[in-house]
């Protein structure tokens, strides 16, 4: 009987171990900008002057946190590590711009118990391409998840805000 | 000595970045903002709610420091919303803030996090009031990993869709539809333990063993099971019931269904007449969601039975033959929904919509003591209305209601919904 149960029990085991290695943080950042550029080029830092604040903060629906936004970048593209708040906690996503448009999008530190599913590629894939419109707007609908409601308005404002950024960090 | 410090710590600073057509002034007016700030911090005590912001906020953090997940933070989050409903037969109107929820959500370390909300309804709570007070949420939850969760605690049973996502701006119609109210006891939580978690592309399980309902408790013939849901008052506990359920989750898509089983007699305890009758209750549901080109499509089929409906009847009419009822033995519920976004600009987003639901609770008659099945169980409700989202958290809405039986429900409503 016992014997029997050892099997199931290891795997169980070997099942929990796995999980457990996984935790909240998908990638570190650091490993997520290497991946883009082959290796890490230093930060480069915008500045968030007053103006820059105000457009900041009517994307983000509340003032900005940081007032120097650090970013890497090369001659094709640029990297924004960017948080802000789902339902209760923060999640960090990095964001790669190219020629004005996000080229992918990476959930990298997801805090909150329930609304994992924005890290899904099926709803990141989705911000491919995207630009800003009139309004500092996407220029397209981000569809939904039922019951990640305010994880996937987070994630807008941060499609956003990195593209804001980037264009304002070619002066 | 002390200028020529200052200017080579300023010149380090600004050489080392590049300029992006910021000049030195705009620097040097966000750095005096910077201390502004951190002046006004050191004014103020300590604030352990404040979230870590590991990575972009703080410029001087180090980007290859561990993950810093905010232990010891305490989140407040909330919901609300207040209606007018003018009812057309009798012409009664009558204006309530139906619910105010605020909850508390703490993170003790990594993994372990605490989820509550308490809920106060009808605005005044006091034995002389229609106002009530209650826990509608307070669990923990334990995370190995996206795939792997345990909680316990006093937790929302995952069947239908609104029972989990019940927040007005993420519904349509002034009120929550009525086969998640009467059916599905929208918002139905037990104490239990469970698991859950995601598994593939969008695959998301949920299993645990709760509390059950009391058939000793039933109060409303026309609520099916809802009156006997114990919501972690003095749970009578010596039946037990499980729940399991899956979801399919893609941008805008969601398919699903949940099932929850257990005995109601629990012994007698508060009913003497229910001892040695299980009752069991059993309730399941199949739901989906569609939205395409700014169409929202929904629609669930909910279907439960109560056993041995008969002896709980009888149980009812031993305890009080004055208020007795005959108890739900079958209850079914289904409803479809459309909506189209015929507006939307910066955050303003109108939606108008049409829902057709239908009611069927079929109760176990007594005969012999006059109890019979009550024909407002028999229910088909037509709504129209539009939801206007003024922000994506906050709604306004507006509908029309006909019930085909119950005509003293047809009303005109208005309503404002919010959630932070």
């Amino acid at each position: 009987m016992i014997r029997a149960a050892r099997r199931p029990l290891a795997m169980l085991t070997l099942a929990l171990a796995a999980a457990a290695v996984h935790g909240e943080v998908y990638q570190e950042p650091g490993a997520f900008i290497a991946e883009v550029f082959g290796s890490t080029p230093a930060p480069k830092v915008l500045w968030l002057t007053r103006e820059l604040q105000a457009q900041a903060a009517a994307i983000l629906g509340h003032p900005p946190a940081q007032l120097r936004q650090r970013y890497w970048s090369d001659a094709a593209r640029s990297v924004w590590i960017l948080e802000e708040t789902g339902k209760e906690e923060l999640i960090t996503a990095g964001f790669v711009v190219a020629d004005g448009r996000i080229d992918h999008v990476r959930v990298l530190v997801y805090r909150e118990s329930r609304g994992q599913e924005v890290r899904q590629s099926s709803f990141l894939k989705q911000f491919r391409s995207a630009k800003l419109s009139q309004g500092n707007r996407l220029d397209r609908e981000i569809d939904g998840i039922v019951g990640a409601t305010l994880s996937v308005g987070a994630m807008e404002r941060m499609a956003r805000l990195a593209l804001l950024f980037d264009r304002l960090s070619h002066g | 000595m002390k200028r020529s410090t200052l200017t080579l710590a300023l010149a380090a600073a600004f050489g080392a970045m590049p300029v992006l057509g910021q000049t030195v002034e705009e620097k040097l007016q966000v750095l005096q903002q910077e201390i502004d700030d951190l002046k006004a911090q050191t004014r103020k005590p300590a604030a352990p709610s404040l979230q870590v912001s590991p990575y972009s906020l703080d410029y001087n953090s180090m980007l290859d420091r561990s993950s810093g997940l905010a232990n010891g933070a305490t989140n407040v989050v909330g919901y609300g919303e207040m209606s007018y409903s003018k009812f057309r037969q009798s012409g009664d109107a009558t204006a309530d803030l139906t619910r105010f929820v605020f909850g508390f959500n703490h993170r003790f370390d990594e993994r372990l996090t605490l989820h509550s909300e308490v809920e106060f309804e009808h605005a005044v709570v006091s034995a002389d009031d229609h106002g009530e007070a209650e826990i509608e949420q307070a669990w923990v939850n334990y995370k190995l990993s996206d795939g792997l969760n345990f909680k316990g605690g006093l937790f929302l049973i995952p069947i239908g869709i609104l029972n989990e996502t019940h927040e007005p701006p993420t519904y349509y119609g002034v009120q929550r539809n009525q086969v998640e109210t009467r059916i599905i006891p929208t918002t139905w939580r037990e104490l239990g333990v469970g698991t859950h978690g995601l598994f593939g592309e969008g695959f998301r399980y949920d299993v645990g063993i709760t509390t059950s309902f009391d058939s000793g408790k039933l109060d409303d013939p026309l609520t099916g099971m809802r009156s006997a849901h114990q919501e972690g008052q003095l749970a009578n506990a010596r039946n037990l019931a499980v729940y399991g359920a899956l979801n399919y989750r893609l941008p805008g898509l969601l398919v699903g269904g949940g099932v929850f089983s257990g005995d109601t007699g629990q012994n007698g305890a508060s009913n003497p007449a229910l001892q040695g009758v299980a009752a069991r209750f059993t309730i399941w549901d199949i739901h989906a969601q569609y939205r395409i080109a700014g169409l929202d499509l929904q629609g669930l089929y909910t279907s439960g039975t109560l056993g041995d409906a008969d002896k709980v009847t009888a149980a009812l009419f031993a305890a009080d033959p004055a208020t007795a009822f005959a108890a739900p033995k079958s209850m079914k519920g289904w409803y479809a929904q459309a909506a189209y976004h015929v507006y939307k600009k910066g955050n303003f987003d109108v939606a108008p919509f049409v829902r057709y639901e239908r009611i069927d609770i079929r109760q176990a008659e007594d005969p012999a003591n006059g109890l019979f099945q009550n024909p407002n169980n028999d229910e088909r409700i037509k709504t129209v209305g539009v939801n206007f989202w003024v922000h994506p958290q906050v709604v306004l809405k507006a509908d029309v209601q006909r019930y085909e039986t119950d005509k003293t429900q047809d009303a005109y409503r208005l309503g404002l919904g919010f959630m932070f």
